[in-house]
Order: C-alpha cells, then structure tokens, then sequence
C-alpha cells in the first residue's frame, strides 16, 4: 500500500481502473455477439473512436481550463461539409491542402469561441451552446441542405478510411487510426512537458492565483478553444473520409459523446486535472458500447441514454471516489509532514545558514 | 541576492531594497492610502500594525502590481521604478505570501514551487525541478513530498511551499499578509525560524499581522498605519505594545480589559465521556447559566470538534449530553437548535453567512419560519424590525439592514453573524474563534458583547486561539490537547504559562522553547 501510494497517484488508478473496465467490457460483449473478436471489429470500433479521441483531446484541453466547448459537434460537421465540397469542386486540389483547408476553418470556429470567453467574458457553456446553433445553420443555410456523395470525391478520400500503414499481429493499423494516437502522443507530451502545457493546468486549477503570478488566463483560454476547434477540423475531414456522404446533419449529437470521452475518461469536468490518454481510453469504452450495442441491433437512443448516464456516474463518482481515494493519499502524507524531522529544525536552519 | 550591492544612492550609502514615497490611492469615495512612506532595509523584518481599513492591503496590492498609486514614487535600490503587474514586481525581487496561500491544488509540490520562473524554458525538466525542489525544502528543515500534489496539504505546509517559491526566485522583499492567522503556536515558531533565516541572508520582509505579541517577538521595527495615513515608525526595544495599540486606534486603550467575573446560575450544560471516534475523547466537563467557558489549545487540538458534536454537525459517537436537566442526544443541527444551542462557526464565509443576501435576510434565516405570514410569504417588515435592532445593539456600522452582507467588513460581518444566533434566543451559545481576522477596536465590542450575553444568564463555551483572549473574558478556561482534555482551571489559576503548558504537553513546550530562541 505504502509503494502504490508513493508511485501511483489517484488520478492514475481511475485511469487504470477505466483500462480494467474496457477489457471487462470486451470479453463481456465477445460472450454476446458471435465472431466479435475479429479485424472486421477492430477496425469498425478503431475508426469510430479515431474520430472521437481526436475531438476529445481537443476538449480535454478547454475542459482543464474549466471551460466546455459544445459546439464540436457542429464544427466537424461544417469542416466535413466544407472539406467535401472544396475536393468535389476542385478535384485536383492536395490532399495536404485540403486537410489543412478543414483544419484552419475549424481553428477559425475555435478561434470566435475562444474570442467570445476570454475576452467577451461570456461563460464557456453559454457561447458554445451558441455556436452550436449558429455553425449548424450556417452549415444548412449555404449548403443549401445539399449532400456531399461519395461519387464526387476523388478516390484518394474514398480510400483513405482503408488505407493501412502497419500490421501488428495480424491487425491492420490503419491511417487514421495512426493520425489519432500520434495526436494523442503530442498533446500529451505537450501538457505533461511543455511549460505553456502546464499552464492549462495551472489557471484551471486555481485561477485566482494564476492571475496573481501574472499567467496570461486569457490568452490560455483562447489557445484551448482555438485548438479544440482545429482538431474538431481534423475530425471533420476523418469523419468525410470514413462516410464519403455527408449530409447537413454530420456530426450532430457528437458533443456528447466527446464530452463523455472527456469526463468517463477522468479529466475533472471543474478543471486542473486530467490527461489526454485518459479521454482517449473515455472515447475507446465509448466506441467499444457504441458498436457492440450496434451489433447488438439496440437503438441509437438507448446508446444515447446510456451516454448521458456514463456521464452522471463518472462525475458523481469522481466526486466520491476521488476524494476518498485523495484524502487516503494525503493522510498519509501529512503523517510524513507530522513526524518529527528529526532535529531537523536545527540541523535545517544550520544548513541553511552555511549555504547563504 | 547578488544584485542587493549594487544598490548605492548619491553619499555612497547603500539605498534601502524598496523604499515607497508619498503613496497615495483612491478608491470611489475612501482616501485608502494617504501620502504613505515605507522604507524596506536589506536584513531587516519590518511589521506594519493597523486596524482593518488602516491601508495595509492596499499597500501590498500596490507593491506586488496588482494597483497603481495615484501619486508618489517606488525605488528599488534608490531607482524608480513603476510596478504594472505581479509579473513586473517578481522581476524586481518582490514577492508576497497571503494568510491563504494561493497554490495550485491539482499540481505537485514542486511545480508550485517553480511555476511563476520566467526564464524555465519551454520544456518542463521535472527530474531537474523535483532535485532543486528538494533541496530547497531541505535547507527549509520541511519534510514533503514534491512529487505529491498540493491539494490537501495542511495550511503550514502550503506556507512552506510559499517561502520554497520565494528562495527559489531569489526574492529581496517578501510581503507576509497575516500569515501565521491559521497556525498552530508550533507552526508559527517553526514559520518564524524560517522568516528569520531569510532575513539572515538579507531579505527584506514585511510582516503584516493583527497579532501584536507576534509582531513585538519577530519584528525588527514597527510601524503603524491608521486610516490610509502613516502614524508611526519605531524600532522595536523603542516601542510597546501598549503605545502600537495607542497609535492604532488613535486612543490609549487597555490591551484587554479583563470582564468582570459572573454570578452565574443554575447548571445549563454536563458533558460527561463525550467522544467521537478517532478525533476526540473522554471529555467532562459542565457550563452553567451565564458562565463562558473557554476552550484553550493548538489547532487540531478537537475543541471545535466537541463544539460540532455539542451542534449535532459531527454527532458524538460516546458519552452523555445533559442539556437543563434532561438526558439529550444530538444527531443534527435542527435538534441542536430546538434545545436552544447556537453556534457560530469560525469560518464568516463558508458556513455562516451568505454574503450576497441582506443582513435581514441572514438573520432571519435559521428561524425563518416566525416571520412567515398565513400565506407563507415573508413578512419584510418583521425582518427589517428585528435587524434593527441588532444593528442598534451590536453597533453593526452599516448605512441600511437591506444592504448585502458582503459589503460590511470583517467584524461587522462577524456581528452579522452573531445576530443571527441570537435571534434563535439560545441558552448555549457556542463561539468559535469569534475574533479571527478582525481588529482591535472591534474585538473589544466583541468581547464586551460576549460578558452582556453572560450577563442575561446565556451560558457560553467559547472556542479560541487568542490566549490573552480566553483568558480575559473566561470564567473557567478547559484545555484540550490532541482529542483529549487536558486540564479544567478556574479563573485565577489559569495564566498564559499553565494554560500553554497544558496545551502544549511537557516535550512539545521544550521544543518550541528552544525553537523560538533566537
């Protein structure tokens, strides 16, 4: 108990205890559906949470700062939208610019969020609630409720849901699915290394003193949402390369799903704590119940249920369970704090003084 | 430190660290500093003293950046300078530390430490910043774990980390805001070893505390300031603390008047085994109609502990309650407050008062139902009534009872509240730390408030750090030491000496003995 405590800490064990589940929740769903543990499987859950984490990242780092951005959902949908429309019309355009194309509109989403909390001082949910509404009209108003098909792309996107880089065992490792985890590896070695990545942290945890040691909040808040949205634009082109028709509905109900990613995988919906594996692990327990409850031939509506209820229970639990897990951590720390530093009080101050 | 030489003015004198000249600020209305002069020497420890309101914070907020003085000039090493931010006075070796200290509870000991360095790179070193961590701490004689995250450190603890986070910035001036409110006396004499060391290796600090006795046992040189002016600058074998109190409120005043010992009545309150299990035990111990009983001890030691199971919040798990005669048991505040038992809490903020709603409205509260007409809506009126009269009673300073109790201070706020226990006409008051935070002047009215309520044959059991305090207006002091009653003294057997010593048990009077000892 004395080494868990000192090497683990209990931010980590929810993260573990979420791995435990997800292998719970296979071997319980490879009971259930016959031929579940398959390539076919792998893929069509790898590709649904690729889309999912990429999202959840991005929000992981809005929600540390103590905010929430809802408007993802509608900003995949108008990137993907968009994304198509400009491969269909100009087909030999680079795949390199077209995916940058995505990945600057949504920024630029993102960046009219991050404007609007930082600067015009409106609460996170509120502004996002409303983008939500104003992109997805945007998206139906200039779309003209018009479809993107398939048939117009070029064959590189067409492809590109089944292009494999790799084979590990036996199971293919394919595009997108890399493009998700190599995100994932970044911003995680952003947030845990970066000083700037600390600082997401930092004003989310205590934003009274943040601002007190001169950390620029605003501009924090900003770069979260402006990335959110940049990464919902990357999501928007995966998410019109997996469909190839995308209608003005695209990416509609997303946010819950990612904002459950987010919270299911213990990133602290009231900021300061949370890691980006940890909503990615969140996004792989929801895509793991999105496509078995599919094969399972159990409506949409339950899922969605059942997401809201993740939801619940992840928060309230935390609550609980976290502050148990901290306050049995912490005694034992103050116990460390309370023994007597052997004259140390002495022997300290004399170090002290030979050193100054 | 390395640059504290460079600091020369025109007679080749060294110049004072920080020297501030006719500072003057105005907030809407109030004069909050009026042409004030403060002068920092290198390897000194320099209290400022004063009533709430006397300017002290706007001081501070005006060295770390946080306001801009209208009028009057800053230098550091005889420059001017201006401060526009709390990053711009870091820069210029100015740091401060708060009665709260404001860490980051999710981050770990360490990045706290090192959070506010501008120059740590881009890339965070952690196996770097855990081995400079350490080795700050250690030279401190603080035993931490850097890797743990500061969330759930004890008040003491996260001061250390405070001080660790000013050594590693170097810093020349360190502003201390009243930092020992919330310690133990062990904690504060460790604390002031710490304070001492620095000043030893030449930081200039400013000390800002309400505890006069502090003030004259670690200061260098003491200064008053009343009403946003400068009264006085002296250093300390030329002062006493009888003459601060003077230049503080302006009048000669007695240190603290001691009450004049009650007839009380007849027996309102015996306790006998009470416990709860694994935070206090076997306590005894009888409070009679208009008697204060004061309860004496470190923090942590469970006296407000007995005060939460007497209240029904954290019931007691042993022991008997006899409440005016008859056999009681308390499970929750609602049956606490039927026996006629109130208590005020010492945290203004958190548990007593909701500070956005009128003082009618809080005290009214617990009893809200009495000011309900037939169809269940307040009666104002009633409300407004009974406040008055508190407000006439306790001298709460307030233009109108309907303003929000948010913009009184600290103890107006602190009558606010005991107004509102009042009003559920108690037999048992229980007040703890009923003078935390506020100032002289109105912790006398506090005090004379608490012999009246005596007086009417309310029986009082009051919670508190201030020794001096306990001591003046108790009829019988009982002392608690980690959950466990030590000793019960009649008034004139108890003194600061047998008090502490019960406190403190033999081997931990030693320690801070010779801890305190310069």
């Amino acid at each position: 108990m004395k080494w868990l405590q000192r090497n683990v800490r209990p931010e980590q064990i929810r993260e573990l205890s979420l791995l435990l589940l997800i292998i719970v929740a296979v071997i319980f769903f490879g009971s259930l559906i016959d031929g579940y543990y398959t390539s076919r499987t792998f893929n069509r859950i790898a590709s649904s949470v690729a889309i999912i984490t990429v999202v959840a990242v991005g929000q992981t780092l809005v929600v540390l700062t103590r905010s929430i951005d809802l408007s993802v959902g509608s900003i995949v949908g108008c990137t993907a939208y968009f994304a198509g429309s400009l491969v269909a019309a100009n087909s030999g355009l680079s795949p390199i610019l077209s995916v940058l194309a995505a990945v600057a509109l949504g920024a630029g989403m993102g960046t009219i969020n991050g404007v609007i909390v930082a600067w015009g001082r409106v609460p996170a949910i509120i502004t996002t609630l409303g983008t939500l509404a104003i992109y997805r009209g945007l998206l139906i108003n200039f779309s003209g409720a018009k479809t993107v098909t398939t048939d117009s792309l070029p064959s590189w996107i067409v492809d590109l849901p089944r292009l494999t880089l790799f084979t590990i065992g036996g199971v293919e490792i394919r595009a997108m699915v890399a493009l998700a985890i190599a995100i994932v590896v970044v911003f995680q070695l952003a947030i845990s290394y970066l000083n700037f990545g600390r600082r997401f942290y930092a004003i989310g945890s205590n934003p009274e003193a943040a601002a007190l040691i001169g950390l620029p909040a605003r501009g924090i808040v900003f770069t979260a949402f402006a990335l959110s949205g940049a990464l919902a634009g990357t999501a928007g082109f995966m998410t019109l390369a997996r469909f190839g028709n995308i209608t003005v509905e695209a990416g509609i109900g997303l946010e819950l799903q990612v904002v459950a990613a987010v919270v299911v995988g213990g990133v602290n919906i009231f900021g300061g704590s949370g890691t980006v594996i940890g909503a990615m692990l969140g996004a792989v327990m929801i895509g793991i119940l999105e496509q078995s409850l599919f094969r399972l031939q159990i409506s949409q509506f339950w899922l969605d249920a059942l997401l809201g209820f993740l939801i619940l229970l992840a928060v309230a639990s935390d609550a609980v369970i976290l502050q148990r897990l901290r306050a049995l951590w912490s005694r034992t720390e103050l116990k460390l704090v309370a023994k007597p530093p052997q004259g140390s009080d002495t022997a300290g101050s004399k170090r002290g003084k030979a050193g100054g | 430190m390395q640059s504290a030489a460079s600091g020369h003015d025109r007679d080749g004198a060294k110049a004072p660290v920080l020297e501030m000249r006719n500072i003057a600020k105005r907030f809407a209305g109030t004069q909050a500093l009026d042409d004030v002069s403060l002068t920092l020497e290198a390897g000194e420890i320099h209290a400022l003293v004063g009533e709430n309101g006397a300017g002290k914070s706007t001081l501070i907020k005006i060295m770390t950046g946080v306001h801009q003085p209208d009028r009057g000039e800053i230098l550091v090493d005889g420059d001017p300078i201006t401060i526009q931010s709390a990053a711009e006075a870091q820069r210029h070796g100015i740091a401060a530390i708060y009665q709260e200290p404001l860490l980051f509870p999710d981050l770990n000991v360490a990045e706290n430490i090192f959070i506010s360095h501008q120059d740590r790179g881009a890339v965070a070193n952690w196996r770097k910043m855990f081995r400079q961590a350490e080795d700050i701490l250690s030279e401190l004689g603080v035993a931490l774990d850097v890797r743990s995250p500061a969330r759930g450190l004890t008040l003491a603890a996260q001061q250390s980390v405070e001080i660790a986070k000013a050594i590693s910035l170097n810093v020349r001036v360190l502003i201390m805001d009243e930092p020992t409110a919330s310690l133990s006396a062990h904690e504060v004499s460790k604390l002031f070893q710490l304070v001492r060391d620095l000043r030893d290796k030449g930081v200039a600090i400013l000390f800002v505390s309400h505890r006069l006795e502090e003030v004259f046992e670690i200061a260098d040189k003491i200064t008053v300031f009343r009403d946003g002016r400068h009264i006085s600058t002296a250093m300390r074998q030329d002062t006493t603390p009888r003459k601060a109190i003077a230049d503080m409120v302006g009048r000669d005043m007695e240190l603290l008047k001691p009450r004049q010992p009650a007839h009380y009545g007849g027996l309102l309150l015996s306790v006998r085994g009470l416990g709860r299990e694994g935070v206090f035990e076997d306590v005894d111990f009888d409070i009679h109609r208009g008697e204060v009983l004061g309860f004496a001890g470190l923090i942590g030691a469970g006296r407000t502990d007995v005060g939460l199971a007497l209240f029904g919040i954290e019931p007691a798990t042993r022991g008997t309650i006899v409440f005016e005669g008859k056999p009681v048991t308390i499970r929750r505040p609602e049956e606490a407050m039927a026996l006629g038992i109130a208590y005020v809490s010492e945290d203004r903020r958190q548990l007593g008062l909701s500070l956005p709603m009128s003082i009618a409205a809080n005290i009214s509260l617990p009893v809200l139902r009495r000011y309900l007409n037939r169809l269940g809506l307040i009666r104002t009126s009633e409300e407004n009534k009974t406040a008055e009269f508190y407000r006439q009673r306790l001298e709460i300073r307030t233009p109108s009872v309907n303003v929000a109790v948010a913009s009184l201070s600290g103890g107006n706020q602190q009558k606010v509240m005991l107004s509102k226990w009042l009003n559920t006409h108690p037999s048992l008051l229980i007040l703890d730390e009923p003078t935390r935070g506020i100032d002289v002047g109105a912790k006398t009215e506090v005090h004379a408030m608490i012999g009246a309520l005596a007086e009417e044959g309310i029986g009082i059991m009051l919670i508190s750090s201030d020794l001096p305090e306990i001591l003046a207006i108790s009829d019988r002091v009982l002392v608690m030491r980690e959950g466990r009653q030590m000793a019960i003294f009649d008034r004139d057997q108890a003194d600061e000496e047998t008090v502490m010593t019960a406190a403190m048990g033999q081997q931990d009077t030693a320690a801070v003995a010779s801890g305190a000892a310069p």
